[in-house]
């Protein structure tokens, strides 16, 4: 087929809003409310039921044709005031959507009104967070809310000796992974932002309409007066730099901590700034790891992976499976991004191998490389199983979203113990489906 | 709530759909009631359901949404309010007109759907449909122009041409729909004029559809649009295909007009259409081709199954190719049965009619003994029912004949005229709603304690984490629940649903409280 410069065929990258209701959903008590018209929310709450398997609920400013011509101010109010009175959030934040970025609602400005009109009352928190869809992409979208949470609320106090850590756009399992990794490490933290429990909910006896756990208000208010700020994904950082500028915290992003290297780096970042060193736990965990990469290592060794998503957990992705001897062949991000470029190179220096990089591509570009580059395995979101179908190739899922098959937000992939599993999976799938009943490897024809 | 079904009174275009039935429908040849009835005979029969009465606050809600809700009382037929805008802040199950046109015309296999505007509204809405196919997939692959900032600020339609050649080059589709979005109303870009020049160029049928989200808050209007851009552009275009009209009228034609494909619905219709003798010309829009679709003015009636949705196309079709519709709903026994006989009826050939009674006397018998196991567990079970389109009504007998009680049924874009066909259908006690939000869907369920709820995805965790059981019947449902195979299908999936041991493990069910109450 010839090559395409127009269309997106099959994306593999969501719109700045989708990012920022995921970021907002960690936050407890926030009700994520979207200044636009109503498909918007109702469409991103449909993904995010499905991949989740949980109830979500994000309000709408529900514009309509009358509306818009004069502007959203009145919508906006209407809205403020009834999630207020109705839902009673510790937090509301308000994302544009590309309606209202283009009829150009001041935001700010109708939020400030807001609260004028009720100066006497005690409002929770509203955030305004500039999202327009037809700029970035969902990756965008989760860190500038973060970026909007901390740059609204954060201030400077009395220090508190803890370590923000900025988590990215990730699962809730991911979450809950990071902050058993820092309890053993006996590390106090702010994790921005935690919807561990808001995504992944034990059965009880309630319904919320909002997010009963996560971060709270004081916690983001509290940001600026941690030791050092962490970011897991370097796509998430614009908070970590606005609180390194604006109250001189230290800073640090790496790889997301996935597989040998990375959570390495990760674990080794936490013992300096908490001046300890690494518990037996971990180190057992570590060597388990090792152990479990020395048990699989006849089985990957060689064998061509292609991984698509989110930049940071593809980039993460090809450098754990480079350690074990995989072939990371191509590489697929729907983001444009330079750093996601970068951190390709690098992976490729440490793994001297040169995989094929598609930044800013969709599904379509990935699939027509594996018709020309064949690879052995496919790592990504649900989006790919009719390549994996059409090329007779197994399929990993990872990422988002995941709608056909359970567990999503149930399964981690961050730190020692996670990665034990994530190379046993890979593994077993490699067995699966090129070695015969008896354990010999089947031929290719 | 006191006269009939009231309205907006700002309602918009979308209200062609409250046009009243036109005379076509009134040629729905009397059925033969005993036949049916006969058939229907069942030790269970639907006795009346008794429930208590309601206070004049259904559930605390805001107070310009009490009159959404009503309880239907033998006195008065009157409906809850409808048709107006949602209160915004308010988590809203509505979409929007975008929404609308796309699942219209999205199950057409052979052609590409391409979203004109930024990427978030192609990429949460590719492949959401549950729409089957037989051949062709082209349907299933998500398109965007994937507007940017630049585009925004210097226009789209550069970008969009462009996007629709290289589609075209890539895949030489049978016909290339393009989608506005809100941000393309916005900004102005001539979707028609591009459209114009890219079929010249491309030589393939490129189809403008209006469907900007923000055009209405109701997704009725998206339907609309979707039906004008199949009537203006695609129906009445065919070229027979190498065909001769005689040969395609040589025996009974008919169009299935608003049926999808879900989870393969139409392929439990369309084999008892043909035993009867009757052709199936086109379906509009499930498992269909473009060109089919172009040839559908060839037919001698129309069907109509989501009459939500394409009420309006079958009335247009009357206007414009004088072709009758009946309506039909293949959700349930009786009324597939019903539906077969009216059509049978319409053509006035008796051994068409004799071959109808056959075949609804062998399924009907066969239904039965297959569905009795499920029934014994599902009999007197209360059902909540809430869904976008037609289903609000069109599956009320379908729970009565499994000796379920419909409780509470409603809908999130109702028109007047839904909600008179809702009222005129549903028992007396049962509780009637329109467009409720999250919460009060919640309190609802909490006040009425359903055995069973039928919605979509959205709903579904949310009714989960309450304890109830959940039967999909919106996209993702995942087996065909129409006509007699299908009702075998559906009182299969509610009985999994119902009998699932888990429930005896989440015991909040009755007892459960919401937060921010």
């Amino acid at each position: 087929m010839p090559n395409k410069h127009f269309a997106v065929i099959n994306p593999s990258k969501m719109c700045q809003p989708m990012g920022a209701v995921q970021a907002l959903l960690g936050v407890r008590g926030a009700m994520p409310l979207i200044h636009g018209s109503q498909g918007c929310s109702t469409y991103m709450r449909f993904q995010l039921c499905r991949h989740f398997r949980e109830p979500v609920n994000v309000s709408s400013t529900s514009m309509s044709e009358g509306t818009v011509v004069y502007g959203g101010e009145a919508n906006l109010l209407k809205a403020l005031e009834t999630i207020w009175n109705e839902y009673k959030p510790e937090l509301i934040g308000v994302t544009s959507s590309c309606l209202t970025e283009t009829i150009g609602d001041d935001m700010g400005l109708i939020i400030h009104k807001f609260r004028q009109e009720h100066h006497d009352e005690e409002l929770p928190p509203i955030v305004p967070i500039s999202t327009p869809s037809y700029a970035g992409s969902h990756v965008d979208g989760y860190d500038k809310t973060i970026k909007s949470l901390i740059e609204n609320l954060a201030y400077s106090t009395k220090p508190n000796d803890k370590i923000n850590i900025i988590t990215g756009n990730v699962s809730p399992a991911d979450i809950r992974e990071v902050k058993e990794i820092l309890e053993l490490l006996d590390c106090e933290s702010i994790i921005l932002t935690d919807n561990s429990e808001s995504l992944d909910a034990p059965h009880t006896d309630s319904v919320s309409f909002l997010p009963s756990e996560g971060i709270t208000v004081d916690e983001i208010r509290d940001t600026a007066n941690s030791k050092a700020t962490l970011s897991l994904c370097k796509h998430a950082d614009s908070g970590v730099k606005f609180l390194e500028k604006r109250f001189d915290i230290k800073s640090i992003s790496g790889f997301f901590p996935v597989g040998l290297q990375s959570t390495d780096s990760f674990i080794s970042s936490i013992c300096e700034l908490n001046g300890c060193e690494l518990p037996v736990k971990l180190e057992k965990e570590r060597g388990r790891l090792i152990d479990a990469m020395v048990d699989a290592h006849p089985y990957n060794y060689g064998r061509k992976v292609a991984i698509y998503g989110d930049p940071d957990v593809v980039a993460a992705l090809a450098r754990f499976t480079a350690e074990l001897g995989m072939i990371p062949a191509i590489v697929c991000t729907g983001a444009k991004s330079n750093r996601f470029l970068d951190d390709m190179k690098s992976v490729a220096e440490e793994s001297c191998s040169l995989p094929v990089v598609l930044e800013g591509c969709d599904l379509y570009d990935l699939h027509q490389q594996i018709k020309e580059n064949p690879i052995d395995l496919l790592i990504g979101n649900s989006y790919g199983a009719r390549i994996a179908k059409e090329e007779n190739i197994p399929l990993l899922r990872i990422g988002f979203p995941i709608y056909d098959r359970l567990g999503a937000q149930r399964i981690p992939i961050v730190g020692y113990k996670a990665g034990i599993s994530l190379v046993d999976t890979l593994a077993n799938i490699i067995l699966e489906k090129y070695y015969d009943e008896s354990g010999h490897e089947i031929e290719s024809e | 709530m006191q006269s009939a079904v009231k309205s907006s009174k700002n309602s918009e275009k979308s209200d062609k759909g409250n046009e009243k039935v036109t005379n076509s429908s009134k040629l729905n040849v009397s059925v033969n009631k005993s036949l049916i009835k006969d058939l229907f005979t069942d030790e269970s029969s639907s006795d009346e359901i008794v429930i208590d009465p309601v206070p004049e606050s259904i559930i605390k809600t805001l107070e310009s949404r009490l009159d959404h809700m009503c309880v239907k009382k033998s006195e008065d037929g009157g409906g809850p309010s409808c048709n107006t805008a949602s209160v915004p802040g308010i988590v809203t199950q509505r979409s929007c007109v975008y929404g609308g046109a796309r699942v219209v015309l999205m199950p057409i296999t052979d052609a590409i759907h391409l979203v004109h505007g930024p990427i978030g509204c192609a990429s949460c809405t590719w492949d959401i449909r549950g729409s089957r196919t037989s051949g062709e997939d082209l349907y299933k692959t998500g398109f965007s122009t994937n507007l940017e900032e630049k585009d925004i600020v210097f226009g789209g339609e550069k970008k969009l041409a462009d996007t629709i050649t290289e589609l075209n080059n890539l895949y030489k589709p049978a016909a290339i729909f393009v989608y506005s979005t809100c941000v393309v109303g916005l900004i102005g870009d001539d979707l028609k004029a591009v459209c114009r020049e890219a079929e010249k160029i491309t030589k393939c049928r490129v189809i403008p559809v209006q469907s900007e989200g923000f055009r209405s808050f109701n997704k009725s209007l998206g339907h609309q649009l979707a039906c004008d851009a199949m009537l203006d552009y695609l129906i009445g275009t065919g070229e027979l295909d190498g065909k001769l009209k005689s040969e395609i009228n040589a025996q009974p034609t008919l169009n299935i007009v608003g049926e999808f494909n879900v989870a393969g619905d139409l392929w439990a219709i369309k084999p008892l259409i043909e035993k009867m003798g009757v052709n199936v010309l086109s379906v509009l829009t499930g498992d269909s081709c473009v060109e089919d679709i172009a040839n559908a003015h060839y037919a001698d009636l129309n069907i109509v199954q989501c009459q939500k949705s394409s009420n309006y196309l079958a009335r247009q079709m009357e206007e414009k190719y004088g072709i009758h519709y009946l309506k039909v709903n293949f959700f349930g026994i009786e009324d597939t049965a019903k539906s077969l006989k009216i059509i049978s009826e319409f053509f006035q050939n008796p051994k068409m009619i004799e071959k109808a009674d056959e075949i609804i006397k062998t399924e009907i018998a066969n239904v039965r003994s297959e569905i009795s196991h499920y029934k014994k567990r599902l009999a007197g079970k209360g059902v909540a029912v809430y869904v976008g389109g037609n289903k609000a009504w069109s599956l009320i007998r379908a729970f009565e004949e499994l000796g379920m009680n419909v409780i509470m049924t409603g809908t999130q874009n109702g028109l007047p005229e839904d909600y008179e066909r809702i009222m005129e259908t549903v028992s007396e006690g049962t509780l009637v709603v329109d467009d409720a939000n999250s919460m009060e869907l919640s309190r609802l369920l909490q006040k009425y304690q359903p055995d069973l709820v039928i919605s979509g995805a959205k709903e579904k965790y949310m009714t989960h984490k309450l304890g109830i059981p959940f039967c999909d019947f919106n996209h993702d449902r995942i087996a065909s629940f129409a006509g007699f195979k299908g009702f075998i299908n559906f009182a299969k999936e509610l009985n999994r649903a119902v009998s699932s041991p888990v429930w005896k493990f989440t015991p909040k069910k009755y007892h459960g409280i919401v937060k921010n109450e």
